[in-house]
């Protein structure tokens, strides 16, 4: 399903060139989870967009779902996005002139999809606010928001989906909460889920972790819960 | 379809709201006035034809020739000819020296002549519209020949050899003008009886008329072939030289219309710019969004493109059905006084409109949303990211040449535009030196301050690039609605000081020195007030400085072909003004009589200071230096004379008199009485033209106070832009002070000072520059004199920090009122 191969990303600074990611490889099946953590600045969040075809690495390969994302343009890298990724963010990032029902509406209406109002309302309504659909997300708590960008991510049917840190602004119980209607979304659509948390009760809930620093892998643990030191 | 839907939801949430208002009153602005002026314009340019009675005249001394009237009927024209010449009319022991006008059939040609069955009838009802010319026998008649001969309607009397009856008065003609040579009371008759009445011999002065009125080309063709048969006694008359004053204030208005377009279409321009930039910077995120979705920078192009395209479509509608209406409303408060009725406007005067919008769209609105769809989809993870736009020097450039443009559309004078786009330019940027001065003073001073004074002065100057931007955009804005009110105030004032309501609108010539002192009773009887009474001589000029004028300067100078009349006086009329020289009392020649010549007559006669005319007066000699140049009002409906004569000069000759009196219409019968009384004395009347011309500037006058609304309209929404633009950094400054424990009256208290000290700062800086504006546009543009706003430096100032002051807590208080903790989770 997806596959990284040696991914390294260097931006160039008034100091000098600055290494974010090195030598990153990973490898997921269909219905995988996988855990990024790691300190502010690691690198998580640049690896979860390099992987979601959002950036482009320096160097490396990556293939999501046959698609050779490294030696696609962005244009190519959209149609990818379009038919195969979904997103959750830790900003939640709906629109703020958009109600519940619109935001989730909006990836549907996007790529053309019938009923996209019925889609929508089922979603909203797995997530527990059918009766939020017409609130604006200024109206709606951060739990509550973060429930809508979980609808709007599924409703879409990706095979993938990317999180970057989905509970990092809520508090303790309602992001548990969040946690366990994400997974049980996972399970009950079979996607594959990539997520970046610093959270470790919610990496736990993954099959495959990888914990950065400075831009390499420091620690990597596969299913069977074995830990793996990682160097270079 | 995402995109209309977008649209929608853009508009519902408030996003596009200023930018299409803006748009809308761009287009509205520009459509109202380019259909009005242009319905204007045709109106203008046929009265000017009801004034001539044609399209063209042809005026000669000599008869019209007959192959130029087998010319004109190969060319399908309508003509008709006029006769006019001065003659003593009969009715027993009675006379008078009539103003004589033999019309042939189809007189007028356009516009119309007015008769009634009762003299000096001012009852519409009373009046008609004569359908033809008097028949042969028949002779219509001023109201004021009634009296003067002892006549009534069906009574006879001679022109010449000829004895006519007199079957109407005429009440108004359409080509008689208000020229004063037309002295005599107007008799018409037929054309075909004016050579029974034998009083045209070789050597009398007469005046030839051929009317002209076919199709623009036709007449142009029909001229072409004319013009280079014509004799110098002959010229052509078109619609121009046949404008009256009225034309004046028309000329006036339609330039100050203009002037509120172009400065509406600024105002619009900076508000679409200003909300553009803002939209532009609230969609990164959703266009990032997007594009993390899936979109294609193909997609999102065309999302953008159609949301704009479908929000000019619907701005450029709306725009022109509220232009539409508004000049429908600005055009029918004048119907009821305008003399012509207002056609419909040509099908090119509603392009200004849709091509503002365009502009607007393309100029204003594309450039800031450009970089929209490269903005790349890892900015939704990573926000720190800076977006890279079109850069703003050419956003900048394309800004000030759609402002050229759109100026140009309305002045159609590529030079005027860009010196009006320049000047404001050269302002903007000292405004911005100016307010970056001001506001490093600002810090300094803060520091030594009260609290409040303090967190005001500081959120100053921690955006100082924002706050100069503000503050320039808000000068320019009060700057131009300074100008704009100032315009039309002084505008209105010089308008209704040409002719307040109680000018004088009858003339009296030709009263005796023996008549003078009980005309003057008999107005003093019926509580009329005289003006001065003129004394006034009939001369021909002769020989300038003792040599007989050449033919060159004969043919330039119309007061050497026929008498002028001379007066004296010792005191100037408030409409005179000298030029060069001295006035009597200053002016010290012994010996020598001085005079003094208006400009234009001077100008034409080649004539200046110390330069000798010597006057025939009845065969007497008349020397007299050049004392003095005047200039002179002749739209003042004052008496006012080419040649004024030094105290004493005319002492020898013995004078007529000549006066001025207002007659409201129920005191008109005063003309009867006075003209029973004293049968001599030629009333000229000009009420009607005078309440016609005032009615017109009170309802243009109207006009531009709806126009002038519109306009302010535009400034508003340029600083609700403004003020909306840095709204969602202010939300987020603000509820962290509130969060931090800041009270709500303190915070107030800091965004009140802040604004008011922006505004009052624009404010002077506004002054400034519209003083500098309305001194040029008075200077090049008006034609007006030169006079300072001194009030404006004060209303102006203090408006500024009042209204900047209010729309700026007004807009913020939002912010201060809701739970800090809501708005920090809205602005993210």
């Amino acid at each position: 399903m997806l596959n990284a191969q040696s991914l390294t990303k260097k931006v160039s600074t008034a100091a000098g060139e600055l290494i974010i990611l090195d030598e990153v490889s990973l490898q997921l099946q269909a219905g995988d989870s996988l855990a990024i953590t790691g300190a502010s600045g690691s690198g998580k969040s640049t690896l979860l967009g390099i992987l979601a075809g959002l950036d482009e690495p320096t160097s490396g390969k990556i293939s999501l779902h046959q698609h050779e994302l490294t030696e696609l343009g962005e244009e190519g890298r959209a149609k990818v996005r379009a038919a195969h990724v979904g997103f959750v963010f830790q900003s939640f990032q709906l629109l703020p002139g958009l109600t519940a029902l619109e935001n989730v509406m909006m990836p549907l209406e996007l790529h053309g999809i019938d009923n996209a109002k019925g889609k929508a309302e089922f979603f909203l309504t797995r997530v527990g606010l059918n009766k939020r659909l017409d609130h604006y997300p200024q109206q709606l708590s951060g739990g509550e928001q973060q429930r809508v960008a979980i609808a709007r991510a599924f409703a879409s049917e990706p095979d993938v989906l990317f999180a970057d840190e989905p509970t990092g602004n809520l508090d303790s119980a309602t992001g548990a909460h969040v946690i366990e209607l994400l997974f049980e979304l996972n399970r009950e659509q079979g996607t594959t889920l990539i997520l970046v948390t610093h959270e470790q009760r919610l990496a736990q809930h993954c099959q495959q972790r990888i914990s950065l620093e400075a831009g390499k892998v420091v620690e990597r643990v596969c299913e069977q819960g074995v830990a793996l030191s990682e160097v270079g | 379809m995402l995109a209309l839907k977008l649209l929608w939801r853009n508009w519902r949430a408030g996003e596009v709201k200023i930018l299409a208002s803006a748009l809308i009153l761009a287009v509205a602005v520009v459509s109202c006035i380019s259909i009005f002026t242009d319905r204007l314009e045709q109106a203008l340019i046929s009265q000017s034809h009801t004034f001539l009675g044609a399209d063209r005249v042809i005026r000669s001394s000599q008869p019209i020739q007959d192959k130029w009237r087998l010319l004109a009927a190969d060319y399908d024209m309508k003509t008709a000819t006029t006769t006019q010449f001065a003659s003593m009319v009969f009715r027993d022991d009675r006379m008078h020296l009539a103003s004589v006008k033999a019309v042939s059939r189809g007189y007028p040609l356009l516009g119309q002549l007015k008769v009634s069955d009762v003299p000096f009838a001012t009852d519409a009802e009373l009046i008609k519209v004569a359908q033809g010319v008097p028949a042969s026998g028949e002779v219509w008649a001023d109201s004021r020949l009634l009296p003067l001969l002892g006549l009534k309607i069906g009574d006879q009397f001679t022109v010449g050899e000829k004895s006519l009856t007199l079957t109407r008065v005429i009440i108004d003609e359409p080509d008689r003008g208000s020229n004063f040579s037309a002295y005599g009371a107007r008799v018409m008759m037929n054309e075909e009886d004016l050579a029974a009445t034998q009083v045209i011999q070789p050597g009398s002065r007469i005046r030839y008329q051929w009317l002209l009125a076919a199709d623009e080309s036709v007449l142009e063709s029909f001229l072409s072939q004319l013009e280079p048969q014509l004799s110098p006694h002959e010229r052509i008359v078109d619609v121009e030289s046949a404008q009256q004053g009225l034309a004046k204030t028309l000329d006036t208005a339609q330039k100050f219309l203009l002037l509120s377009a172009m400065i509406g279409v600024l105002l619009a321009g900076v508000a679409i710019a200003i909300a553009a930039r803002r939209f532009a910077q609230r969609h990164v995120d959703q266009v990032a969004l997007l594009k993390s979705l899936g979109a294609s920078s193909g997609k999102v192009r065309k999302i953008y493109a159609v949301q704009l395209l479908v929000l000019g479509a619907i701005a450029a509608i709306l725009g022109l059905a509220i232009g539409q209406g508004l000049q429908t409303l600005i055009a029918s408060a004048l119907a009821s006084v305008f003399p012509v009725e207002l056609s419909p406007a040509s099908w090119s005067a509603y392009i200004p409109g849709l091509v503002t919008g365009v502009v607007c769209l393309l100029c204003f609105v594309a450039p800031p949303l450009w970089h929209l769809p490269v903005v790349p989809p890892i900015k939704i993870l990573r926000r720190e990211l800076e977006i890279g736009g079109v850069a703003f020097y050419w956003q900048a450039t394309l800004g000030v040449l759609a402002m050229i443009v759109l100026v140009a559309i309305f002045s159609r004078d590529l030079w005027l535009s860009a010196s009006i786009v320049g000047a404001m330019l050269v302002l903007m940027v000292l405004t911005a030196l100016f307010a970056a001065l001001l506001l490093r003073l600002g810090s300094q001073v803060g520091r030594k301050v009260g609290s409040v004074w303090r967190l005001a002065l500081a959120s100053l100057n921690r955006n100082a690039q924002q706050s100069v931007i503000q503050m320039m955009v808000f000068g320019l804005a009060i700057m131009l609605l300074l100008t704009l009110t100032s315009l039309r105030t002084t505008l209105i004032e010089d308008w209704q000081l040409q002719l307040p309501p109680e000018t004088p609108n009858h003339f009296l010539l030709n009263v005796s020195p023996a008549e003078k002192d009980d005309v003057i009773e008999l107005m003093q009887s019926q509580g009329l007030t005289s003006q001065y009474l003129f004394p006034m001589v009939r001369a021909r000029l002769t020989h300038i400085n003792g040599v007989e004028p050449s033919e060159e300067v004969k043919q330039r100078a119309e007061m050497l072909r026929r008498e002028a009349n001379l007066s004296w006086s010792e005191s100037l009329n408030d409409d005179n003004k000298i030029i060069e020289g001295k006035w009597w009392d200053q002016w010290r020649e012994p010996g020598v009589h001085g005079i003094s010549v208006e400009a234009e007559a001077a100008q034409d006669l080649g004539v200046g200071l110390g330069d000798d005319l010597r006057f025939s007066v009845g065969g007497l000699m008349l020397e007299a230096r050049i004392a003095s140049i005047r200039t002179l009002k002749w739209d003042s409906m004052n008496p006012n004379f080419y040649f004024l004569m030094s105290p004493g000069a005319l002492d020898d000759f013995s004078p007529t008199y000549l006066t001025s009196v207002f007659l409201s219409p129920e005191n008109k019968i005063f003309v009867n009485r006075l003209l029973e009384q004293f049968p001599t004395i030629v009333v000229i009347e000009m009420d009607r033209v005078i309440a016609q011309i005032q009615s017109i500037v009170a309802q243009v006058s109207v006009g531009i106070e709806l126009m002038l609304w519109l306009v302010l309209l535009g400034g508003f929404m340029v600083m609700w832009a403004a003020v909306s633009a840095t709204m969602d950094e202010r939300k987020q400054e603000t509820a962290l002070l509130r969060a931090l424990g800041s009270p709500r009256k303190r915070l107030l208290g800091s965004l009140l000072i802040e604004f008011s000290l922006l505004g009052g700062l624009a404010g002077v800086m506004a002054v400034i520059g519209a003083e500098v504006l309305l001194l040029s546009i008075q200077y090049w543009v008006l034609d007006m004199p030169l006079q300072l706003h001194v009030a404006l430096w004060v209303w102006g100032t203090l408006g500024a920090m009042v209204l900047i002051g209010a729309l700026g807590v007004f807009s913020c208080r939002r912010v201060v009122t809701t739970p800090p903790g809501l708005i920090l989770r809205e602005v993210g």
